[in-house]
């Protein structure tokens, strides 16, 4: 009896590939990384040779996993089987073995052609996309190149420079000035030209990260030491989401990113708005403040922001515009509100739709990850919780990497050191005191325990770089950052 | 690691002794090992021909540091080795102890002398600027070339035991010779894997005006 | 030359008189219990402890496994931190591959050969012994790690001066099983080797190390006794099939492993000595790790496949009551992947770049080595086909792993289209793949040849309503827990993260997933249990209770230590089968007669020198540390290990004589069970 039910559980498997092929509706094709609804050629032709080989393995499966089923069913072993003559001893037929190897070969050259084609494809801006694509065919004259660079560079395609880093992504589009020696490198969301096909540089400044936006074009790795490329254009005007897919370390499942397709004449506009300086801040407002304390609190030693000439950074992203991301911490914190894009998404069927960024979420991701990362402190004069763990604002300021942060460790040791002296100072007195009256040995212990307080509330003090407050006011003022 | 446990009685399938037979295996793994790591070698210098830099900053060429006279000589008296170990082994063969004795002496000699040279040459190059830190070229050539030289020197301490112990008595008959054979074997290979590294580590940087990999510099300034 | 074995023959060891060695010490030739197990020469004995370390280890690496998809089970879940779940994985990768895979094939490489080829034993008793202690060290030291990484996260380590200093406090390795440069390596100039990982990589590069150091002993001692102990009549050609695969695996493993061991001894010098190999501020190139990592790992990938083909190669005929279809075939298709398996590498590589032309190099290979292994399953097919299909727990799981191994053949065949790979490459598409690979495919063939030859080994019959209920739970919950990955990998989840956010539309089928990881944990350690128990108190069953085909199944269970009484002499491929069904019969040769069969005494200096790897395992990882005085430990393991080899081969290689049962004509034929 078991043997009978157990013959059949090997074919569990085909009513259940059944039932995901069944139980994909669109709403499961077209979630937010789906590769199966490419939304730009490099996807589309990545997806139509995946659906090549979907259709030979689903063939071949039916054929040989058929065959399987029926030599199982058709030979298993009968009553009365025991009694009869041994099968006789057959090693082979070399006919039926050729004929299949020749099948085999010949079923993968249907793949194999279609695989060679896409690869060439896949590589690089294809010839037949340049006239339309390359910048003099669509963006408004470069202003303020030089007549050479500008004349040579109109006849190139966008090319936008992709560095990782633990963990984010920096863009940067040296045709358009948009870099990062200019101060004006684009972090964690980037934009592209619809409809136009688009040059990305690949590299890494630590370890190996890997540059994927399942919609638009499967991945390509930023091998530090290498320079790869790829190529990518986006057919429909909207919001996509990528991320990070090589292992890069303890924070590498909150490395992700987005890319905004936009119109070209949006995309122009756009350039622009990243070209200009943040707005002057409201005097006296919490803003003001907040603007002091990005300077005194050393978050202007990694960070740039155009128009707060003390914040020149050139190691972390670039805060100019950091108000207008709808994503904050390498994108893993989202600045619009979830429910209302959920909504949206339903309604459209689109996750590329996007609602608008929501302030009060936007406030409330900056005052978690500002406080998250070592430079905020908890109730108890420690940092709270990783949004990120590892990420470098708590390195720095753990570490006190030589040159970065000379601020907070040098002082949190000295107020360590005062309070073990105040301790030990304590203790000493006592020791010293004995054989003293009660009352002047309470007086001492008193004076050594006040010491001692005082050691530990300077301690917290010098632990905790930001109060609530100030944690306030920096989110204010890099509010008005947009 | 020597012992035929089973083969007492049986005689082997193909007529090979195991012993010889693990030794061939031993090296062929051997030679992929060597193959990776000359191939990591070769591709570095291909990568980058012109050489590396100094404590000083001064741009250095590895023809500046070979002194290829020096290595020509140890790589001749490596080659000498393997033809005394040929008669070493030849010896055992013919059971006269007293011959194999003399021969492998001179292995050892000559294997020390190579282990000599190979530390005077480290010394010298590391004294010239090359390190295993400040260059991905001192990285493959101390590696690679320290590994060969730990193959010889496990090849001379294995030598060495074998010496003494060939006056404890037990090494004779079949079986000694069966050792001697495999430990040759194992020598022959080291050697034949030095001349592979002294072609394509040392010699190759003096083919052509510029040196193979094209450094720039004429091949042959001392 | 030691004389031992000139001694007057004995019915039992136990009978021996003290012997000395070379060196004076008394032979550990009469000894019970632990002594025994802890300098056995047999392989038998070998491979039933490296088939329960291997359980162990399948049971660790499980649990790492529950551990993940526990944390996967919700978005935005926090059962575990980030790091430890890179730690979980890596280790769980590490330990699944090279200390639950490999050990559990190594089981049946060294109970069944000599077994089925007609030998008393391997080429190199000692040296087995040698790589089985090697191995259970490398094991030790990798898996130490957690024990320094509980230590340290329960405060223990708090008060040592080294731990002050340390700058990254992961002690269990958090790089994957790849542990791709320059994560697992080093940058900066001149020497600095700045890291991004801490001691966990130290310990991951030596537990490596140390392995497949026990790996290719193992490896060059089997190929030698496959080529040099075949029983007289068994040519190359009438080798049973598990014993072919045996062969190529282990030609694999020698050809495979030094392109890891050399790129772990550049790692190494990277990080201990400031070397610049992977180092990209100095010119090195990540790359070539991944390279040098792929040309070990694609083979591997075989290394890890083949032995559970060949096993299924031997359960299909016995079960369907006819000759495997295609031996030539089978055999030769088993050496082509061997050998292909060395030009498909970089297949994993598809993203890095590599250009159109070498891309499209590997794309067409990798395609031309689903050939061979289509030619597999077409065989095990036509085995099938005429046949009467006896559905026993080894044949149940048998057609699982061709099932299971064809679906993961297919996503394979999907990944070797460069394009549509790179979309798929580091998703959960490709964990989906490889785990009906090596899950589906190999842990499957791998309980099948438990389920097979426990009777052979232990003489006892698991019990087999539980076997059916465990297969089922394992077939059941396996293809609920990686089924749905596929859909993930395609609905763009990356591998190796930790954790991800609602809204992503992942929710639902990891939810499932790690309902069916539950599942299928419980049904393997179910049919652990059943074998563990089977082993101790099992009913105890006939020497042939399936029918059998290859010489093993002709000698009585539990297999006595001198294997074959008489030399057997064969005629023909399925020598036993024939013998039973008026073929060609087996002739046995008496070669011991009255002086008995040689056997090779046991000996304590294989452990010894395995010891050395222990202490040098543990002192790298320490002296990365900063832990005071560690070199010491690392030199005091060199010392061991040189001189436990030296005293090895000094002691004199020994053996007794064995009294066989059988003075004269061919043993009485093994009890079949009709069935």
């Amino acid at each position: 009896m078991f043997s009978r039910f157990f013959s059949r559980v090997g074919l569990l498997a085909a009513p259940f590939l059944a039932l995901v092929m069944a139980g994909c509706s669109k709403a499961d094709m077209n979630v937010r990384q789906s590769t199966l609804d490419p939304k730009g050629p490099v996807a589309k032709m990545q997806y139509d040779v995946f659906m090549d080989t979907v259709w030979l393995v689903v063939v071949l499966f039916i054929l040989v996993g058929g065959l399987l089923v029926y030599a199982v069913i058709k030979f298993r072993a009968r009553p009365g089987d025991e009694d009869a003559p041994r099968i006789e001893e057959g090693h082979g037929n070399p006919l039926v073995e050729i004929g299949l190897i020749t099948a085999s070969i010949g079923a993968l050259v249907i793949i194999a052609i279609p695989t060679l084609s896409a690869i060439w494809y896949d590589d690089d801006v294809p010839a037949e996309s340049i006239p339309t694509s390359k910048l003099s065919a669509w963006y408004p004259r470069l202003e303020g190149a030089k007549e050479n660079y500008a004349k040579v560079v109109e006849e190139q395609v966008l090319e936008i420079d992709v560095i990782g880093k633990q963990w984010w992504f920096r863009f940067e589009y040296p045709q358009l000035g948009l870099t990062n020696d200019a101060k004006r490198s684009v972090p964690n969301e980037f934009v592209i030209p619809k409809g136009k096909a688009v040059h990305i540089n690949l590299r890494s400044e630590d370890v190996i990260h890997s540059f994927w936006i399942p919609k638009i074009a499967g991945k390509v790795d930023l091998v530090p030491g290498r320079k790869n490329h790829m190529w990518i254009q986006g057919d429909e005007v909207g919001h996509y989401y990528g991320q990070c897919a090589e292992f890069c370390g303890d924070s590498h499942a909150y490395m992700l990113f987005r890319v905004e397709v936009v119109e070209p004449a949006e995309f122009a506009k756009w350039v622009q708005r990243q070209k200009a300086d943040s707005l002057p801040v409201v005097a006296g407002s919490k803003a003001e403040t907040g603007k002091a304390l990005f300077a005194a609190k050393t978050c202007m030693m990694c960070h740039n922001i155009n128009g707060n000439p003390q914040a020149a950074g050139v190691f972390a992203p670039d805060l100019t515009h950091v108000a207008s991301r709808k994503s904050l911490a390498g994108a893993w914190l989202d600045n619009r509100d979830p429910k209302a894009q959920l909504a949206k998404e339903q309604e459209t069927l689109n996750t590329e739709q996007s609602v608008e960024i929501d302030r009060d979420v936007l406030k409330a991701n900056l005052k978690k990850w500002i406080g998250s990362s070592g430079v905020a402190t908890g109730a108890d004069g420690k940092p709270t919780k990783d949004v990120k763990p590892g990420n470098r604002m708590h390195f720095y300021q753990a570490f006190s990497v030589s040159g970065l942060n000379p601020t907070f460790a040098p002082l949190i040791d000295a107020a360590e050191n005062a309070l073990t002296e105040a301790q030990a100072a304590a203790a000493k007195a006592l020791v010293d005191a004995k054989g003293k009256s009660p009352a002047e040995l309470a007086t001492i212990k008193k004076a050594g325990d006040e010491k001692v307080v005082a050691a530990t509330a300077a301690l917290k003090k010098a632990r905790e770089i930001l109060t609530p407050e100030e944690l306030d006011c920096l989110a204010e003022y890099l509010l008005t950052l947009k | 690691m020597s012992e035929t446990a089973a083969a007492h009685d049986a005689p082997t399938s193909t007529g090979i002794d195991h012993k010889k037979l693990i030794m061939w295996l031993f090296l062929a793994s051997d030679c992929m090992f060597f193959g990776t790591l000359i191939s990591t070698h070769l591709l570095y210098r291909k990568l980058y021909p012109s050489g590396f830099t100094d404590a000083e900053g001064h741009q250095r060429f590895i023809q500046n540091l070979f002194n290829i006279e020096l290595t020509s000589f140890s790589t001749f008296i490596l080659l000498m080795s393997s033809f005394l170990m040929a008669l070493a082994v030849s010896a055992m063969h013919k059971g006269e102890i007293k011959s194999f004795r003399r021969n492998v002496l001179g292995v050892i000699f000559f294997g020390l002398i190579f282990l000599g040279c190979q530390v005077f040459e480290f010394t010298h190059f590391y004294h010239q600027g090359l390190t295993i830190q400040n260059s991905v070229l001192g990285s493959t050539f101390y590696v690679l070339t320290g590994t060969h030289g730990t193959h010889v020197a496990i090849g001379v301490l294995w030598l060495i035991l074998m010496y003494f112990y060939s006056f404890t008595g037990k090494l004779g008959g079949h079986t000694g010779a069966l050792d001697v054979e495999v430990a040759g074997l194992y020598w022959h290979f080291v050697d034949i894997v030095w001349i592979i590294i002294f072609t394509a580590v040392y010699l190759v940087e003096y083919l052509g005006p510029n040196g193979f990999w094209g450094t720039g510099l004429p091949a042959v300034t001392k | 030359m030691s004389h031992d074995s000139h001694h007057a023959p004995v019915a039992s060891k136990l009978e021996l008189a003290p012997e000395r060695s070379d060196l004076g010490l008394i032979r550990p030739d009469r000894t019970t219990g632990w002594t025994d197990w802890l300098t056995t020469v047999d392989h038998k004995k070998i491979g039933i402890l490296y088939g329960a370390f291997a359980m162990f280890y399948f049971l660790v690496g499980g649990v790492e496994a529950l551990a993940i998809r526990t944390q996967l089970i919700r978005p935005d879940n926090d059962f575990v931190t980030a790091r430890m779940y890179n730690q979980l994985f890596t280790m769980h990768g590490t330990t699944m591959i090279f200390l639950g895979v490999m050990p559990l094939s190594a089981a049946f490489f060294n109970f069944l050969v000599p077994l089925q080829i007609g030998a008393r034993d391997v080429a190199f008793p000692r040296l087995n012994a040698f790589s089985l202690w090697t191995f259970v060290f490398g094991a030790f030291v990798l898996n130490a790690s957690w024990l320094f990484e509980f230590a340290h996260l329960a405060g223990w380590l708090n008060g040592f001066e080294w731990h002050k200093h340390l700058a990254f406090t992961d002690f269990a390795p958090a790089n994957g099983w790849f542990s791709y440069a320059p994560l697992s390596g080093t940058y900066g100039q001149n020497g600095q080797a700045l890291r991004f990982t801490g001691v966990g990589t130290d310990f991951w590069i030596i537990g490596i190390q140390v392995l497949g150091i026990a790996s290719l002993a193992a490896s060059f001692n089997f190929i030698c006794t496959i080529i040099n102990m075949r029983a007289k009549g068994m040519t190359m050609m009438r080798l049973p099939v598990f014993t072919w695969m045996t062969l190529i695996t282990a030609i694999l493993i020698i050809l495979a492993f030094p392109a890891i061991t050399v790129a772990l001894i550049e790692l190494m010098f990277d990080r201990a000595f400031g070397a610049n190999f992977f180092n990209p501020s100095a010119g090195g190139q990540p790359i070539l790790w991944q390279h040098l990592f792929w040309i070990f790992g694609h083979p591997e990938v075989y290394i890890l496949v083949l032995p559970a083909m060949g096993i299924v190669s031997e359960i299909l005929p016995t079960f369907s009551g006819k000759a495997l279809f295609g031996y030539p075939i089978i055999v030769f298709s088993g050496a082509v992947i061997g050998f292909l398996g060395f030009a498909v590498w970089s297949h994993h590589m598809f993203t890095t770049g590599l250009g159109p032309v070498p891309t499209a190099a590997f794309a067409l290979l990798t395609m031309a080595i689903a050939v061979p292994t289509g030619v597999k399953i077409f065989n095990w097919l036509g085995t099938i086909w005429g046949g009467r299909v006896r559905f026993t727990p080894p044949m149940v799981l048998s057609l699982g792993f061709i099932w299971m191994f064809m679906c993961g053949g297919f996503s394979g065949v999907m990944h070797s289209s460069a394009p549509a790979d790179s979309q798929q490459q580091d998703s959960y598409f490709v964990i989906a793949h490889f785990h009906y690979v090596l899950l589906g495919g190999v842990l499957l063939g791998l309980m099948a040849g438990l389920y097979f030859w426990f009777p052979k080994i232990f003489g006892r019959m698991p019990n087999a309503p539980l076997a059916y209920i465990a297969s089922g739970m394992v077939i059941l919950g396996f293809n609920l827990a990686f089924g749905p990955m596929h859909y993930l990998g395609l609905a763009g989840m990356p591998r190796r993260t930790h954790t991800y956010h609602a809204g992503n539309g992942w929710e639902t089928w990891n939810y499932v997933a790690t309902i069916g990881a539950y599942i299928l944990g419980a049904g393997v350690f179910l049919a652990f249990a059943n074998l563990a128990w089977t082993a101790f108190k099992g009913k105890k069953c006939a020497s042939d209770p399936w029918g059998g085909r290859t010489l093993e199944w002709s000698l009585p269970s539990p297999v006595p230590e001198y294997n074959f009484a008489q030399a057997p002499i064969v005629a023909t491929r399925d020598a036993y089968f024939e013998d039973k069904h008026g073929g060609k019969r087996i002739a046995y040769e008496n070669d011991g007669g009255e002086a008995g069969v040689h056997m090779p005494s046991q000996s304590w200096m294989p452990l010894v020198a395995s010891t050395g790897f222990l202490f040098a395992g543990f002192g790298m990882p320490m002296m990365a540390m900063g832990v005071p005085h560690a070199g010491w430990i690392v030199i005091t393991g060199l010392g061991v290990l040189i001189l436990g080899i030296w005293l090895w081969a000094v002691e004199g290689p020994g053996g007794y004589m064995l009294k066989t049962p059988a003075a004269s004509g061919s043993p009485a034929p093994a009890e079949t069970a009709a069935h």
